[in-house]
């Protein structure tokens, strides 16, 4: 690789996603990020893990952190690198994720006998995803960063 | 659910390099299905906007690396419009006159001017809008199937 221009020797490539906080809006980061994955050279269950992993993190910005107020967006940006895909979601913060949430192992017994089966996005996130990490975003809105790691 | 929602938008922005207007083409097939767009309109959708995008990048950007093609998508009852942004390096087709074959072979003009010609047969409206600071916009409309039977 001896290209002459510098740009070009960028070992990052970023996708923006500016999305509506209503639901089903997920779908457009996650169809936008396995686009991306498989031209990355995925496999299709690590794609499979990235799409629901990506599904929670939206829906909770969604649903949580702008309270479906669907003038709020809901940010997502992946970022190509040439052994893993970045994908950090952020909200606008109408409410801030506890970081004791963030920490949760929900039990499934316990699940049995709530009429709410929520819960489980973040834990699921972690179990899916290589690196996780839960942040402040610079507007001030929830942020989660999730690495997936590109095994040759 | 709550309050009555303001237009349905996405908006997105990529790298301005070959491949990742499938990103684009993607992300926005997502968003009409979201809305309700049938699989046709869909397909003709995507095969329009990665002409676009190819066009943005390779004409519009020139090719340098670093750039970005900005993309916006918004339904406003029927009409789902998605609208391309690229730097302005080459201003690739004029606003009115289409283009000409002169222009093609002096590289003013994409060589692949079927492109253009592709998309407007695809689309229910297509063309150059003025752009802010000097880029230059595309944009493309389709309306929404109506519905062979009940809703």
């Amino acid at each position: 690789m001896t290209s002459p221009n510098i740009d070009a020797e960028l070992p990052e490539r970023i996708v923006e996603l500016r999305l509506p906080s209503r639901l089903g809006y997920e779908k457009v980061a996650m169809d936008a990020a396995s686009s991306l994955a498989k031209r990355m050279g995925f496999n299709s269950d690590r794609i499979e893990a990235l799409r629901t992993a990506l599904a929670e993190a939206v829906t909770n910005a969604i649903e949580h952190g702008n309270a479906h107020d669907s003038a709020m967006k809901v940010l997502v940006m992946l970022t190509v690198r040439p052994d893993e895909l970045s994908v950090t979601v952020a909200d606008q913060g109408r409410k801030t994720l506890d970081e004791d949430q963030t920490r949760l192992t929900p039990r499934i017994e316990e699940s049995f006998d709530k009429t709410d089966k929520g819960g489980w996005g973040i834990w699921l996130i972690r179990e899916l995803m290589d690196e996780v990490e839960f942040s402040t975003g610079p507007s001030g809105g929830n942020q989660v960063r999730m690495v997936i790691h590109l095994e040759k | 659910m709550s309050t009555p929602a303001p237009q349905p938008s996405i908006e997105l922005s990529i790298p301005s390099e070959l491949g990742y207007e499938k990103v684009a083409r993607d992300a926005v097939a997502a968003f009409a299905r979201r809305l309700g767009f049938d699989r046709d309109r869909i397909e003709d959708l995507k095969t329009a906007l990665g002409e676009a995008c190819i066009n943005a990048i390779e004409h519009g950007n020139a090719q340098t690396p670093g750039l970005r093609i900005a993309v916006s998508c918004v339904c406003e009852g029927e009409r789902l419009t998605v609208e391309i942004h690229d730097h302005g390096l080459k201003h690739y087709a004029g606003h009115s006159a289409p283009p000409r074959i002169e222009h093609k072979l002096s590289g003013l003009a994409p060589l692949r001017g079927m492109g253009l010609l592709m998309i407007s047969e695809l689309v229910d409206e297509a063309g150059f809008e003025p752009g802010p600071n000097g880029g230059n916009v595309f944009r493309l409309s389709v309306y929404r199937r109506r519905p062979v039977s009940a809703q």
